[in-house]
């Protein structure tokens, strides 16, 4: 049998935000007619130190039973008034909130309507908190462990940080190596250091590190549970190399059958390797791969008389019948790192992508740059292998293009630099073109890179062509200047075209596995854009670098470290307090058609048989309180704690009245 | 306050312009505001290298209200009409149907409409069609009339009074 | 056995001078078993006067379209121009309904109503949709062995949002109607470039200037012939051949025919049916013999 109701109602005037459309004194007042109110004040801030000392006062002169704070939106100060009543003696969960000023003040003009709603929205609280009961709220253990996703800098620098900390780290890469697309450039801006040369030391450091199991080529199939405690299935891949006895020497790729014949994509397809293959020299892990769609053993079952390979292994390394394994983890926290494309220029035909070898693409000109790539370094055309006497950047391909991709690649401009830059010192006396709409040089010394660039002897155009025309004397491209207000011809023998960038072509369905979302770009939706910008909408689940949006190396590694420290803050805890609002089943009531089970995104309700009578059991750690089963349930049996059916409809009856 | 463009002392006709945006929304839902001057258009417009015509110049003036000023000059009749700027544009704007829109306004002043356009109109009004039926010479200099080549009597306007009263009326409407 | 009946909206060019296009199409399309129908009455698309005034273009075409709906038939338009007008009106009428109560007021005058029941099909969609390359396959004879230069016209590929029967940037159509007729059809720079025909309007020496320029550069890569399926662009490079040439100061001798045209020749129809004596162009090299 519960007490009979002793509610103090705490009208807060929050300055002028309220008091100036509701009469906060006539609401106070109306308060105090209510039933089961026994007592009713008004102070200009309530969450004020002073504020709050006046409800906890009261809660012990009063002898309160539960409390209603008509203020703001809940979302934005119920933890504080919880707080304000579990110091004042009271179980924090018997706080109501009645939101008068997001849900009344701010919306209406009219002093007088403001008024009455206000009055509707209190005595609406008043009729909940006469039935609010005590909520205890469990915790859970938190397992120490975290999952990150990819492996290239962003995943690398979260993965380090948070092994740093002494927590373990699974680290799951799609592809035979860590690197990421990091590992295709050849210098980085502003300051042109060596990409792979800061890169590689910390891909080893990943490998060496106790805490880190690095699990290269492999894929998240699965993840289960919440907040504290996943549990993720993983897909080895079959490298179809023994990864103990393999020693990276890379006799194998020398003699295999194919060398030279399948498209490598980590050159962006301008040189071809063997179908047993390592991406690039410093590669971490340093094992071999064979390709399954290519070997010959693989998708035929023989390789002439026999698999050259194996017989050029010394350590015997390989093996066709090695099997994918699935393997599973349990971890407390999982970084997303899965970085991005990018976007096909073939989708936009008018710039002849497909109709000439010597239009390409940003990234194919980062591996002709690159000393380690299939050139040595060495620019050339793609299909004379002449030196090029004239290249012509066009920018924004894509990028800031409502048919396209309607944002800006925030790379582009500076990328672009850089390889004007490489270029004029790699060739001197090459006619360089770049035509642009804006050049956004926006992070520390970038606009001081801009400048130098603007010496080297090159021809920059503020304008956007329209068509890259591959003829017999060359590509010709009319570009409008609206510097010079005039129309130029720019004949050249190379078109570079910085594409845009697009979220992975399986982004959405690593989100599904995830249960977090996507924004209309494609990219990983984070919590807020200012102030949670690793967080997801899910817990435990952050995000790290491009995948969440358009990013350099700086603000992905700067947002990779931020992202390893948020999922610290959860794995540094040894529990975690549950989910106070989570469903409860009557078991009385409950007939065990098991519908509540299909609706439950975090499979968190089982069937099980007690008496010979079937029944839901809710699974306290997973519930996450989202309410669709009580939604779904047919009976009522399920009910969700602080929202139960008698209290929602309480509050309707008044609201309807 | 206000905006004056002092090489030409004209001012913004803001009516004109909020008049014109409104039919393209309606017409073509675009909205040239949108427009960040990159000149695409431009580079690939048909009508320039031969006519210096720039479409990014027409969005732009469009933009400021700068009206008269392009319904005053022959360069909005230069336009060819091959919808590349329309097809190519990154914000989804056409000048190609801003330039028709000015074109109108041009005519609906009174301003003096260019070369056969009268011509064509009168014929259109007349009989229905854009031209006379021809008799046509082939490769070695004989004339042939549609009869000659077999084909049947020409489909045109049957009432050419009605047709009439149609036209005139609608000459007039706005959209 | 009829596969479609169709009724035939000429439009100015056609009927008034571009005979041979109506006669190949006049002779190939019941091959196909593509019935056409002819209807009294027709005038003027709209579209050369949508420079002049836009409402008299869009009542043009919805007194048109209202003229083949009374026949209860899809409306076929072989000039792309004719068809861009036909399908920008639809656009606007079919999605507004205050625009098309308005346009339905003048088209009173005659006794006519826009309904927006009759679908309008241009020369692409009929070739490659409805009747289909296999089809066309069937018919073919005579293959010709050929390298052709292929020309769309502007207004059959653009503007998309109008909703084209091919692609803006890479149209693909012609080129493989054009294969199964035994003709290569290879990529060239200035495919998509502009005849200048709307320019005769006002300034007709400019429009030979952009003629000239693209059959020089077109006779300069050495195909056979130029083929097109749009009879303004047709009356540039084929009627007016000889004075864009001057216009360029270049001797321009490149064949220009109608895609109906050289798929009545595969068809082995004989070219005095196809209206071959009408290209002014020299197309003898391509029927000689024949």
């Amino acid at each position: 049998m519960m007490k009979k109701p002793r509610i103090g109602v705490f009208v807060c005037h929050c300055g002028i935000n309220i008091s100036a459309t509701v009469d906060v004194e006539k609401v106070k007042e109306y308060a105090k007619t209510l039933d089961g109110v026994a007592v009713s004040k008004d102070y200009k801030y309530m969450c004020s130190d002073v504020g709050a000392n006046l409800i906890k006062e009261s809660i012990k002169k009063d002898k309160l039973t539960s409390v209603v704070v008509a203020c703001c939106s809940p979302r934005m100060h119920e933890h504080t008034f919880q707080k304000v009543a579990s110091d004042g003696g009271l179980n924090p969960y018997t706080v109501e909130i009645a939101n008068i000023r997001e849900q009344c003040s701010w919306v209406h003009d009219d002093k007088k309507v403001a008024t009455e709603k206000a009055k509707k929205l209190v005595e609406a609280a008043v009729a909940k908190a006469r039935l609010l009961e005590p909520l205890i709220t469990s915790s859970i253990e938190v397992t120490p462990n975290a999952l990150v996703i990819g492996g290239g800098i962003a995943g690398i620098q979260a993965a380090l940080e948070i092994a740093e900390n002494g927590h373990k780290v699974y680290l799951v890469e799609r592809t035979p190596t860590l690197g990421g697309r990091m590992a295709q450039l050849d210098k980085t801006f502003p300051t042109l250091d060596c990409s792979s040369c800061i890169l590689t030391p910390r891909m080893t450091e990943v490998a060496d590190h106790p805490n880190i199991e690095l699990l290269a080529y492999s894929e998240v199939e699965d993840i289960k549970g919440s907040i504290g405690n996943f549990t993720v299935k993983i897909r080895k891949k079959a490298r179809f190399v023994d990864a103990d006895k393999c020693t990276g020497c890379g006799d194998c790729a020398e003699n295999c059958r194919l060398k030279g014949r399948i498209i490598d994509e980590f050159n962006m397809g301008l040189n071809k390797r063997s179908a047993i293959y390592l991406p690039f020299p410093q590669a971490v892990p340093l094992i071999y791969t064979i390709d399954p769609n290519h070997c010959l053993m693989l998708t035929t079952g023989r390789c002439g008389k026999y698999p050259l390979c194996v017989e050029a292994c010394e350590a015997d390394a390989i093996d066709f019948n090695q099997k994918d394994e699935v393997i599973t983890v349990d971890v407390g926290a999982i970084v997303v790192a899965t970085g991005f494309n990018l976007l096909d220029p073939s989708i936009i035909p008018e710039y002849g992508y497909t109709h000439s070898p010597n239009v390409i693409t940003t990234l194919e000109m980062e591996r002709l740059i690159n000393s380690a790539g299939p050139t040595k370094g060495e620019i050339q055309l793609l299909d004379t292998k002449e030196k090029p006497k004239s290249i012509t950047y066009i920018l924004c391909v894509g990028s800031r293009d409502e048919t396209v991709c309607s944002w800006c690649c925030r790379i582009g401009c500076m990328t672009a630099l850089k390889h004007l830059y490489l270029i004029r010192e790699k060739l001197p006396d090459a006619e360089i073109n770049l035509c642009y709409i804006d050049i956004r040089s926006y992070g520390k010394g970038y606009e001081e890179f801009y400048r130098t660039a603007r010496n080297l002897n090159i021809n920059l155009f503020r304008g956007r062509p329209s068509e890259v025309r591959p003829t017999k004397e060359g590509i010709i491209i009319n570009v409008f200047d609206t510097i010079t207000n005039k129309l130029f011809e720019i004949k050249t023998d190379m078109v570079v075209l910085v594409p845009a960038v697009t979220a992975r072509e399986d982004a959405v369905e690593l989100a599904r596995k995830l249960k977090i979302s996507t924004s209309s770009d494609g990219f990983y939706l984070e919590g807020h854009p200012k102030l949670k910008p690793m967080d997801t909408a899910t817990g435990g689940i952050f995000l790290a670098g491009f995948c969440q949006g358009a990013k350099d190396i700086q603000d992905t590694v700067a947002h990779a470290s931020g992202a390893a420290s948020r999922a610290l803050t959860i794995l540094s805890k040894k529990e975690l307090e549950a989910e106070t609002y989570i469903a409860v089943v009557d078991e009385e009531l409950c007939s065990g058609c098991g519908i509540c089970i299909s609706v439950c995104p975090y499979q968190a309700i089982e069937l099980i048989t007690e008496d010979d009578k079937k029944r839901a059991k809710v699974n306290e750690a997973l519930c996450m309180g989202c309410g669709a089963c009580t939604a779904a349930c047919p009976s009522g049996a399920m009910q969700q704690r602080g929202f139960k059916d008698k209290e929602i409809l309480s509050m309707i009856e008044v609201l309807s009245k | 306050m206000g905006i004056l463009d002092l090489t030409s002392m004209g001012e913004p006709q803001v009516d004109v312009k909020r008049e014109i945006i409104g039919q393209l929304e309606r017409l073509q839902d675009e909205i040239p505001e949108y427009c960040y001057q990159c000149a695409k258009c431009t580079s690939g417009c048909e009508a320039h290298r031969l006519l210096e015509l720039e479409p990014h110049r027409i969005i732009a003036l469009l933009k400021r209200g700068l009206i008269d000023e392009m319904v005053n000059s022959d360069i909005i009749w230069t336009c060819m009409s091959c919808f590349k700027c329309w097809e190519r544009c990154p914000q989804k704007i056409a000048p190609v149907e801003i330039l028709f829109l000015l074109k109108n306004y041009a005519v609906a002043l009174g301003k003096q409409i260019p070369g056969n356009y009268t011509a064509a109109l009168q014929s259109v009004l007349s009989k229905g069609l854009i031209q006379d039926v021809k008799t046509i010479s082939t490769r070695t200099g004989e004339t042939k009339s549609r009869r000659d080549v077999g084909l049947p009597e020409i489909t045109k306007p049957v009432d050419p009074v009605k047709f009439q009263a149609l036209i005139s009326k609608m000459a007039v409407e706005k959209i | 056995m009829t596969k479609k009946t169709l009724v035939f909206y000429p439009g100015c060019i056609m009927q008034t001078e571009q005979y041979s296009y109506e006669i190949s199409l006049r002779e190939i399309l019941p091959v196909l078993d593509i019935k056409l129908v002819d209807v009294e009455g027709f005038s003027c698309c709209g579209e050369p006067l949508k420079s002049v005034n836009r409402m008299i273009t869009l009542v043009l075409s919805a007194r048109n379209i209202a003229l083949a709906e009374s026949r209860n038939l899809d409306i076929f338009t072989p000039c792309p121009i004719c068809n861009l007008a036909f399908r920008e009106c639809k656009n606007i009428l079919d999605n507004d309904d205050k625009i098309k109560e308005k346009v339905n007021g003048f088209l009173a005058e005659e006794g006519l109503t826009y309904n927006g029941i009759s679908k309008v099909i241009d020369l692409l969609e009929l070739l490659y949709d409805i009747v289909g390359l296999d089809y066309i396959k069937k018919h073919v004879k005579k293959p010709l062995d050929l390298k052709a230069a292929v020309h769309y016209g502007c207004h059959a590929i653009r503007p998309s949002e109008i909703g084209r029967s091919d692609d803006s940037e890479e149209p693909r159509k012609i080129e493989d109607i054009l294969e199964v007729l035994g003709v290569e059809a290879p990529w060239y720079p200035e495919k998509l470039d502009c005849c200048g025909g709307l320019l005769n309007m006002n300034l007709p020496e400019t429009a030979l200037t952009k003629t000239g320029e693209k059959l020089r550069s077109i006779q300069e890569q050495g195909f056979d012939l130029l083929v097109d399926i749009c009879p303004w662009c047709h009356r540039q490079f084929d009627s007016k051949q000889k004075k864009s040439g001057e216009t360029v100061a270049y001797s321009l001798n490149l064949p220009v025919v109608y895609l109906t045209q050289l798929m009545g020749l595969a068809f082995d129809i004989p070219w005095g049916k196809l209206g071959f004596n009408l290209n002014l162009s020299p197309v003898n090299t391509l029927v000689e013999g024949r």
